[in-house]
């Protein structure tokens, strides 16, 4: 039975597709299946009864013995792969290559009389195929990897290196044995960047772009690389490929480049500085020019009047002298009852005493501070206007023609600084001809064609040409190129500030015009000045109406209140009012004159002197208009530039300057009522 | 020791005698490993406790990554149960790289890793138990090796499911190997019976190595 129970055990055994030893408790050989006769060319005869050590004497079996030692005493299961134990034992394939297999060792039945099994597995196909398989998945990998100029690292899901290339032990100076199971982040400088990148990496951030790290050699230099990395999945593992590429020299000429922009950008930003801090200047300078400008305008015209002062006082005593004389005429006559002729000596004092109030008139309106105010004009009255000035400004010694245009045109600038201009350019006139000459003043009508134009450039077009023309020493080329040129004079100091002409210069290209020099030594100078035409009408300026205005008829009983301390003023004043048709009311102060107008009595019009003992003119105007809104006033004044201050009149409030005309004053009292 | 009423109790000699036992497994187990990988092996045990099953999970779920990698062989006698030696996974690949010595591709080592982790967990666990077990003067039946992934929580709730006041011998041990240095644990799961026999043996161990040490 047990013979039988041995033989089928034995058929079982023999037909295992797989090597069965069975050892009994010395370690001796009891079974050997007909797989192991085939793998070990040996029979079960030869091998029964041996150990194992004596079947295969030249292998080192020391774990198989250990295993069936452990099987045999500790019923311990033992597992030896041929991963760790390649060919443990020296098997064939039928086809006589060599067997790879895997082996278990375990135990059979209970100690004492436990025995061993061996059993052995043939894995031959599967570790081929596998290698196969790997090889062919690798090979082309390999290649790549191997020979690649860049630094590929394979970590584990902790950072911790599990393959690095021949590049990265280049890069590095560690060896690949070295960086392997060794953390990623000691090679970076940068540990910030570096867990950024690896914590995207780790959450599986996708199409990352290449970071820029600095990396740290084994020597402790310095290594630019760029990052670009991938995460990868076997079973639940992590792995990250990571090429690192080497960008010390792109870098490197990344940096040249970038200092050379700098450089650039910092000279650029110092020259915008410069400029900002120039423009600044310049603005600030001509600020200030501007000012200085202002102020010498006013000091050109005050230096202007003081050279005239010798030459006007001189002229008002003739004047005086007139008016006196012929006072003295009347008186003597009267006194001697010869009243027949006195109109003769009333006359002229009429006329002297006109023509000292003119030049008065001239002197402060040409002192006055005005803001430029361009408005039409007609150049042959202005000039008209200061002939008389003009005459003594040149005095005696000279000369002085004036040829106005018929049919002038008009142009359109300020009066004031054209006044100035004339009166300048007729004191370089003056002292252009020390031993005497002619000055003469003309105007005209001209068109200016392109070339004509070009010259003075301006815009071709109809222009007021208005030349001043002497007949003194001229000047020089190099004098004339410079004549406008602020500051330039070749007058003695204490005699000119030289900005009269640069000042003219300002004054007519603001206006649109020109002004040109021609002068030859010993030949004279012309000075030419071209303003464009205006097209319009001529503002009507009363206070420049000249005497004989127009008579005046009776018209309504329209009221006037005359306030005025100066008997014989408002004497005059209300004789001229009522001449004219008027109804006027008197008052010698400020306070009367306010109770009047806080009565019902109509008023048309009041007419103030600014200057009043008790409260003054524009008090009395202002405290008159709480009640009269619309009350027309006329102050009357000698101080034109205090009156003519821009906040001091108000709607339907004018100014009439003493001295004036009884005529100037029915036109000025006229218009404002009728207005 | 503190006293949970979900395990056996050892005394402090029982656990002083089971700690003494586990250290000459181990260093059994590391003498082994040191023939098949022909370098020297340094194993040691740094602690030994016994815990309960949901205190074995929590302390490794506090102390490792999610994922781990565990050989695991059963054990049957007077004492059964399962043997588990833990590594985080990270580790096990280092302790492969060790073991098999040679330059390896990472792709080499992922394909080898479960025949050697297999085959390395075996010797340990193997040395280890024989070990006891011979000290104890008792046979035990142990199985092949077999290696699981996953969370501490998996490796502790392995089908069938264990009985009511299963304890976890829970060994810390340190591996150094070829310069590399690996922690891990190896974890004993025994039932109540199991463990109420493991108590009875260490007394008659105690007793023999006292009982020799006095004649």
């Amino acid at each position: 039975m047990a013979e039988r129970k041995t033989e089928s055990q034995d058929a079982i055994l023999n037909a295992i597709d797989a090597g069965l030893v069975v050892l009994d408790r010395h370690g001796r050989i009891v079974r050997w299946n007909a797989w192991m006769v085939s793998a070990s060319g040996k029979s079960a005869k030869e091998v029964r009864g041996k150990s194992l050590a004596q079947v295969f004497p030249d292998v080192d079996l020391e774990r198989v013995v250990t295993a069936t030692t452990a099987a045999l005493e500790s019923g311990a299961s033992t597992l030896l792969t041929q991963v760790l134990h390649p060919r443990l034992f020296p098997l064939k394939t039928r086809a006589g290559r060599d067997l790879l297999h895997d082996v278990t060792i375990c135990t059979v039945g209970d100690p004492p009389d436990a025995e061993c099994l061996i059993h052995i597995a043939d894995v031959t196909m599967a570790t081929l195929r596998d290698g196969y398989l790997r090889d062919r998945q690798n090979a082309r990998y390999d290649a790549v990897v191997e020979s690649a100029p860049d630094v590929i690292l394979t970590l584990d899901g902790d950072a911790v290196v599990r393959y690095a290339n021949p590049a990265a032990a280049l890069q590095f100076g560690h060896t690949a044995k070295e960086l392997v199971g060794q953390n990623a982040a000691i090679l970076f400088e940068s540990q910030t960047a570096w867990t950024d990148i690896w914590h995207g990496l780790r959450k599986g951030d996708k199409s990352r772009q290449p970071v820029e790290l600095l990396a740290r050699r084994k020597d402790g230099s310095m290594s630019y690389l760029e990052v670009s990395a991938a995460r990868w999945q076997v079973d639940s593992r992590v792995f990250v490929t990571a090429i690192l590429r080497d960008v010390n020299e792109r870098r490197a000429a990344e940096e040249a480049l970038r200092s050379s922009e700098a450089q650039a950008h910092a000279a650029a930003d110092a020259l915008a500085d410069l400029n900002a801090t120039l423009e600044q200047r310049v603005q600030e300078r001509t600020e200030k020019l501007m000012e200085a400008e202002e102020a010498l305008r006013q000091s050109q015209k005050m230096e202007a009047i003081g050279q005239l002062t010798g030459g006007i006082a001189h002229d008002f005593n003739n004047l005086l002298q007139g008016i006196n004389g012929a006072l003295d005429m009347v008186q003597k006559r009267i006194a001697a009852g010869r009243i027949g002729d006195i109109d003769r000596f009333v006359q002229g004092a009429i006329a002297s005493a006109n023509r000292a109030s003119a030049l008065t008139h001239r002197l402060l309106a040409f002192s006055r501070r005005q803001p430029v105010n361009p408005r039409p004009l007609d150049t042959n009255h202005l000039i008209g206007t200061m002939e008389e000035l003009l005459r003594r400004t040149i005095g005696e010694k000279l000369r002085m023609e004036i040829v106005g245009a018929n049919d002038l045109w008009l142009v359109r600038c300020d009066a004031n600084q054209l006044e100035n201009a004339l009166l300048n350019l007729a004191i370089n006139a003056r002292d252009a001809m020390p031993e005497g000459g002619t000055l003469t003043l003309a105007t005209s009508n001209m068109v200016l064609d392109a070339s004509q134009a070009l010259v003075r450039d301006v815009k071709p077009g109809e222009y007021v040409r208005l030349t001043i023309k002497d007949t003194g020493i001229g000047m020089a080329d190099d004098v004339q190129a410079r004549a406008f040129d602020p500051f330039y004079t070749t007058k003695p100091i204490g005699q000119g500030t030289g900005l009269g002409l640069s000042m003219i210069y300002g004054f007519v290209r603001q206006s649109e015009g020109s002004v040109r020099i021609e002068s030859e030594v010993g030949e004279g100078t012309t000075i030419e000045i071209c303003l464009p035409r205006f097209i319009g009408d001529l503002v009507p300026d009363v206070s420049d109406q000249g005497d004989g205005a127009a008579e005046r008829q009776t018209l309504d009983n329209e009221v006037v209140l005359v306030v005025e301390d100066e008997d014989v003023v408002r004497l005059l004043v209300v004789e001229v009012l009522n001449d004219l048709g008027y109804l006027a009311l008197e008052a010698v102060d400020g306070s009367s004159a306010l109770r009047i107008l806080q009565s019902s009595q109509r008023i048309d019009l009041l007419a103030t002197d600014l200057g009043l003992p008790d409260i003054n003119g524009r008090q009395v105007a202002d405290t008159a208009r709480t009640k009269r809104p619309n009350l027309k006033v006329l102050f009357m004044t000698g101080y034109a530039e205090k009156a003519a201050g821009s906040t001091f009149l108000g709607d339907g409030m004018e100014i009439i300057s003493k001295p004036f005309t009884m005529d100037n004053l029915a036109v000025k009292i006229r218009e404002m009522i009728e207005r | 020791m503190k006293k949970t009423p979900t395990h056996t109790e050892l005394s402090e000699l029982e656990l002083d005698a089971l700690t003494e036992l586990v250290n000459l497994g181990i260093s059994q187990a590391a003498h082994r490993l040191a023939k098949m990988v022909k370098e020297e092996v340094v194993l040691s045990v740094p602690k030994v406790t016994l815990v309960g099953q949901k205190e074995a999970i929590k302390i490794l779920g506090e102390r490792e990554s999610k994922n781990m990698v565990a050989v695991h062989q059963i054990f049957e006698g007077e004492i059964t149960g399962r043997a588990l030696l833990i590594f985080p996974e990270a580790n096990s690949l280092e302790l492969v790289r060790a073991v098999i010595g040679r330059d390896l591709s990472i792709e080499e080592i992922i394909e080898l890793e479960q025949e050697a982790l297999a085959e390395t967990g075996n010797v340990i666990l193997n040395g280890c138990l024989a070990t006891i077990a011979n000290l104890l003067h008792r046979n035990l039946k142990i199985s092949l090796p077999e290696v699981l992934r996953g969370e501490s929580a998996e490796f502790f709730n392995l089908k069938p499911p264990p009985e009511a006041g299963d304890t976890v011998m829970f060994i810390y041990i340190n591996f150094a190997v070829r310069q590399r240095n690996i922690e891990g644990y190896i974890a004993m799961l025994m039932d109540m019976p199991s463990m109420a026999t493991l108590k009875v043996l260490l007394g008659e161990f105690i007793r023999r190595t006292t009982g020799a040490s006095t004649s």
